[in-house]
């Protein structure tokens, strides 16, 4: 009876399996003119979607229109790195031309799905995709799959703080120990700093509910605090800034929307021209050019943002070097 | 000294708002003696819900009420699928926990026009509209304000909890945890107090995430990761350092756990503890808890011996 059973069951699975590949069989596109474009946005939140904003405008520069001569499939994973992964497989059996991902499990989902397929990657806002596995190196990727790095310009930002804060000693920054851009930058903080005379004083979390804590704790003990791209920290900012400020702490952010909520002053990337600039990579790669050849293209210039009402708020007069600095408030 | 007032005035916040989730956690793991796992979703469920009204102009504290009522009817599901189609606690609140995840998304994306964060910086919370807006934002360099609003919740919290408790609902609800039979043999259905039960914890587990997400002006879903663990330890330590505390009660105690244990944080973030530690450190500290607790009571056993 149980050997029966067995084959029954053995013999459903084996049916399911025949109908979800002739469904598969069936959909199969007669390949159309139009070119297909995935797109995979880890969530939500400004600079992201600059980054899409400004990958769709380098797409048309290159003369890539969508709807026109290509068809872009957006998908939002809504900050669901699993989502992420289920939308790059999707896209990956549509057997769409080029898979692009905004921010870094976005990316490592799009890479992961296209693994095995002749599908190139682009992705875009990764600060390291050499620790992500996204790339051999910098210079020439070696697999199919190259972009855009938004590694954010720390010396520029050390050199800012110490312009608005001559006599401070201590710059401190809290960041998530889970996140691999995060721990990246630290590094790269711990090895600038002591140029511009800065002791570093990191604090870590693990989870947004220690945030509150963690932030009053790290307050007591430096002059300044400067943020990374935390996706958790920046969630929170608004705690994080009264928390900082009460304790008479300025935060510096690590772009321009940071500075319209609050902090103090930042060395902002342009993430639309990040975004145009990745469209302007994808562009090539769909007219036939190698992945693997085209280096991975870093945006290092920054420039200087400010909140003048914070500015006031803690008595700190402009540098003159800063004097061209945007100016924007909330 | 001011450095240490200053981390007293957030820990003591951080436990009084805690304390409610905390509460949560004391009905239905205490009383009801039912292991729910759902907290981890009805807690962003009152953030998210709280930050979106907020962001439509609902009065903050009428969005405390309308997330107390949402966790509840999650809360009261997470009952139903126990009491009425008999699946087991656990898997109860992990399947409550995972739909309110596509809840919260939605509340989230629809309130907030396709975002998956909804921050509400400068709008009124219960933190600064009035009536919290009478106390003065800085008393003597301190940030009192949130402290005394997080406290007077709080109390009024635990007024409300200790006075349900006595009577003949709340009655019914204790014997449903500790002597099921007792309910069956007053001709009443253990069940429904069951239900009751969890849809008041969940109800202040919701509540919580409201005033949480108000005091830090953004709500996202990452907010309910391993809240089960922080109301438990917070119930577990209070009652059990506290055990031999006659004049207390176990409302009173669950707060001063909730505080104990956001502050063995503090302290080791003050000294320096590195980050991976932190964790393992609650989980020490949760056990710590427990054994004390075990030895207090082997202790008064041997004495009547």
């Amino acid at each position: 009876m149980k050997t029966l059973k067995r084959l029954f069951a053995a013999a459903l699975c084996a049916a399911l399996c025949a109908t979800v590949l002739a469904a598969c069989a069936e959909k199969e596109p007669a390949k159309t003119e139009k070119l297909t474009v995935g797109v995979i946005q880890l969530v939500s939140h400004p600079s992201l979607d600059n980054c899409y904003e400004g990958l769709v405008a380098g797409l048309k520069d290159a003369g890539f229109v969508d709807g026109d001569n290509i068809e872009i499939d957006f998908q939002n994973a809504l900050g669901l790195p699993e989502t992420a992964e289920q939308q790059a497989k999707n896209l990956a059996a549509k057997k769409c031309d080029l898979l692009i991902g905004i921010a870094t499990p976005a990316a490592m989902a799009a890479y992961a799905a296209a693994r095995g397929t002749d599908i190139p990657v682009v992705f875009c806002a990764v600060s390291d995709p050499v620790a992500a596995e996204l790339v051999k190196t910098l210079e020439k990727p070696g697999v199919n799959c190259t972009g855009t790095s938004d590694l954010l310009n720390l010396d520029a930002q050390v050199k800012m703080i110490r312009a608005f804060q001559p006599d401070a000693v201590k710059l401190g920054v809290l960041y998530t120990t889970s996140e691999v851009n995060s721990v990246t930058h630290l590094e790269e903080l711990k090895e600038i700093a002591p140029k511009y005379n800065f002791e570093v004083v990191a604090q870590g979390v693990q989870s947004s509910a220690d945030i509150p804590q963690a932030i009053t704790v790290l307050a007591q003990k430096v002059d300044c605090i400067t943020n990374f791209t935390d996706n958790n920290v920046v969630n929170n900012l608004a705690d994080v800034l009264a928390k900082a400020n009460a304790a008479g702490v300025p935060v510096y952010g690590s772009e321009i929307e940071q500075v319209k909520n609050g902090c103090i002053a930042s060395e902002s990337l342009d993430y639309i021209e990040l975004g145009k600039q990745t469209g302007a990579m994808a562009a090539k790669i769909l007219n036939g050019e190698k992945a693997a050849d085209m280096p991975v293209a870093l945006i290092k210039d920054s420039k200087p943002v400010i909140n003048p009402d914070v500015m006031a708020a803690f008595k700190i007069t402009l540098p003159d070097a800063y004097a061209g600095a945007e100016k924007v408030t909330k | 000294m001011t450095e240490l007032l200053t981390v007293l005035t957030v820990t003591l916040e951080e436990g009084l708002m805690y304390a409610l989730l905390a509460f949560g956690v004391y009905i239905t793991y205490s009383i009801l003696d039912f292991p729910d796992l759902s907290v981890d979703g009805t807690l962003p469920l009152g953030a998210v819900l709280s930050g979106v009204l907020i962001r439509a102009g609902v009065n903050p504290w009428f969005c405390c009420l309308a997330a107390f009522a949402a966790g509840a009817a999650a809360g009261s599901v997470t009952g139903l699928l126990n009491v009425k189609l008999k699946i087991r606690p656990l898997l109860c609140g992990i399947l409550v926990m995972t739909g309110l995840l596509s809840v919260n998304l939605v509340f989230i994306i629809k309130g907030t026009g396709g975002f998956s964060i909804a921050s509400f910086f400068d709008l009124p919370t219960i933190f600064s509209a009035a009536p919290a807006s009478a106390i003065p934002q800085d008393i003597g360099g301190y940030r009192l304000r949130p402290l005394i609003v997080a406290l007077f919740i709080a109390v009024v919290c635990k007024l409300a909890l200790d006075w349900y408790l006595t009577t003949k609902s709340g009655l019914l609800l204790r014997a449903a945890g500790n002597n099921a039979q007792f309910v069956t043999m007053l001709a009443r259905d253990p069940g429904t107090f069951r239900i009751l039960g969890l849809s008041i914890g969940n109800g202040f587990a919701a509540l919580a995430g409201s005033v949480i997400a108000q005091q830090k002006g953004s709500a996202d879903l990452q907010m309910g990761t391993g809240m089960v663990v922080i109301g438990l330890a917070s119930v577990i330590i209070g009652i059990s350092l506290l055990r031999k505390v006659r004049f207390m009660k176990a409302t009173t105690k669950v707060i001063a756990g909730s505080v104990i244990y956001k502050a063995c944080l503090s302290v080791a973030l003050a000294l320096g503890l590195p980050t991976e530690y932190l964790k393992l450190l609650m989980a020490v500290l949760f056990v710590a808890a427990l054994l004390s607790g075990n030895m207090l009571d082997k202790g008064r056993a041997k004495i009547r011996d």
